[in-house]
């Protein structure tokens, strides 16, 4: 697969555009993926994704051959959604967001309960999770999503930031002491 | 016995613990319960069900994707000026941020590449030590002046002026590039008291250059959980240092950097 994305790259380069195709065909998912669950809805995670596979064609120059294209779209991704959320319209928005609609935060996470009212508590504990995300730095936030939810090695996420390992193992330890905190109140209701 | 950290027990939860840690989770009952609340308060975090994607949601993408894209070979004949159209633009901008990019790489890599031969050959012996140090200490020590008076405007800054947070905001952003450079080439040059004060910084760097909306009570936050003044003091003994290979270099020579 790694060969083939290499060739492709090539074959771009030298003025196949429509190269291009097979490698959005190939890692759109993956991009989405990280994009949902650093934006929390899919119109923007959408969006993020056409930004990044946009910018990883206008820089594929800079592509290296021995690096993976998934992992290096994957990356661009997830700036282009740091950048949006440090963006403070979007931000005071996302904020917002908060005390608006519990109802669709809560769509966003697993609720398996048959029995209505361990439904509604689950949402409950859900909304508050979302709401604690919220707090986060983004960089906290990032560095949380990569390592809870997408299961990135410290070495990755730090990668991914540009920062030095220790400051991304130090973001996430502080994202996690923050939830904690948080959620210290809910513990034992679920 | 020592007992594991709140930090050693998230990186064991997370697979990056030592061999130790699980060990002594295993073994010792204070921190097996510990590490059994944290464990349980992590799995509790609900996992995010990201909506399925059909097998169309690729081509949807290519599909708008597409007439955004330039081919490649276009853009090598706009070069020549046969076809210079929009895409110009980036390509020139990429262009040259990348030269900007290697220019500084070059300029502060080979700096401190420098410092690390003049040590050496001085340290062999060499008689002419002087011709490089200097400029190269005057560019560390620029660094960690603009870092110094950065964290002590920190220690300061407890005033809801945007203005004021903004330029404390674009100061750590434009140190951020640049101590990126110094902590991988002192890590290169084994040089692990810099390195490691360069990384502890970067995190505080990091944080006040990506907060959306620095608020006054951000700026508490990130000096009461990252110890900036611990920090700052660290700098301020790197400072002496360089300073101090300044002068031993220019002793005898008269000039003053
Ligand atoms: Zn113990």
């Amino acid at each position: 697969m790694q060969e083939n994305d290499h060739s492709i790259v090539r074959a771009v380069l030298a003025g196949d555009k429509e190269a291009y195709g097979a490698l959005v065909h190939a890692h759109s998912g993956s991009v989405f993926r990280v994009a949902f669950r650093m934006m929390g809805n899919e119109a923007d995670a959408e969006e993020i994704v056409q930004e990044a596979f946009l910018r990883g064609y206008q820089r594929l120059e800079s592509f290296q051959q021995r690096a993976s294209f998934g992992t290096w779209v994957y990356r661009i991704a997830v700036n282009c959604a740091l950048d949006r959320i440090k963006r403070p319209g979007i931000e005071a928005e996302y904020r917002a967001g908060d005390e608006s609609d519990p109802e669709e935060k809560t769509v966003q996470v697993e609720t398996q309960d048959a029995d209505p009212e361990r439904a509604l508590l689950s949402r409950e504990i859900s909304a508050v999770q979302e709401r604690a995300m919220q707090r986060l730095t983004p960089t906290e936030k990032t560095a949380f999503v990569l390592r809870h939810h997408e299961d990135r090695s410290v070495s990755e996420i730090a990668e991914v930031l540009g920062i030095a390992p220790n400051a991304a193992k130090n973001a996430v330890f502080r994202a996690v002491q923050k939830l904690r905190r948080e959620l210290a109140p809910l513990r034992g209701m679920a | 016995m020592k007992h594991l950290s709140e930090e050693a027990m998230v990186e064991l939860y997370y697979g990056e613990g030592e061999g130790d840690a699980s060990a002594h989770v295993k073994a010792c009952r204070e921190c097996a319960a510990q590490y059994a609340e944290l464990t349980q308060s992590l799995d509790a975090m609900s996992p995010v069900v990201v909506p399925a994607k059909d097998a169309q949601y690729g081509e949807r993408v290519w599909q708008a994707l597409e007439p955004r894209l330039i081919p490649y070979e276009k853009k090598a004949r706009g070069w020549f000026g046969w076809s210079l159209s929009g895409w110009t633009g980036w390509k020139a901008a990429t262009l040259a941020l990348g030269c900007a990019m290697l220019l500084a790489v070059a300029f502060a890599g080979g700096r401190y590449w420098e410092r690390i031969t003049a040590k050496t050959e001085n340290s062999a012996g060499n008689k002419n030590p002087q011709t490089t140090q200097p400029t190269v200490v005057v560019v560390l020590t620029d660094h960690l002046d603009r870092t110094e008076r950065l964290l002590v405007a920190l220690e300061h800054a407890d005033s809801q002026d945007h203005v004021e947070n903004a330029q404390l905001q674009s100061e750590a952003r434009e140190l951020l590039v640049s101590n990126r450079l110094y902590r991988t080439t002192a890590k290169h040059a084994k040089d692990p008291a810099l390195a490691g004060a360069l990384d502890r910084l970067e995190g505080v760097l990091a944080e006040i250059a990506n907060d959306p909306n620095l608020t006054a009570e951000d700026l508490q936050r990130v000096r009461s959980e990252m110890n900036t003044q611990g920090i700052l003091f660290e700098i301020r003994v790197l400072k002496t240092r360089t300073t101090d290979q300044g002068n031993k270099t220019n002793s005898g020579r008269g000039a003053s950097i």
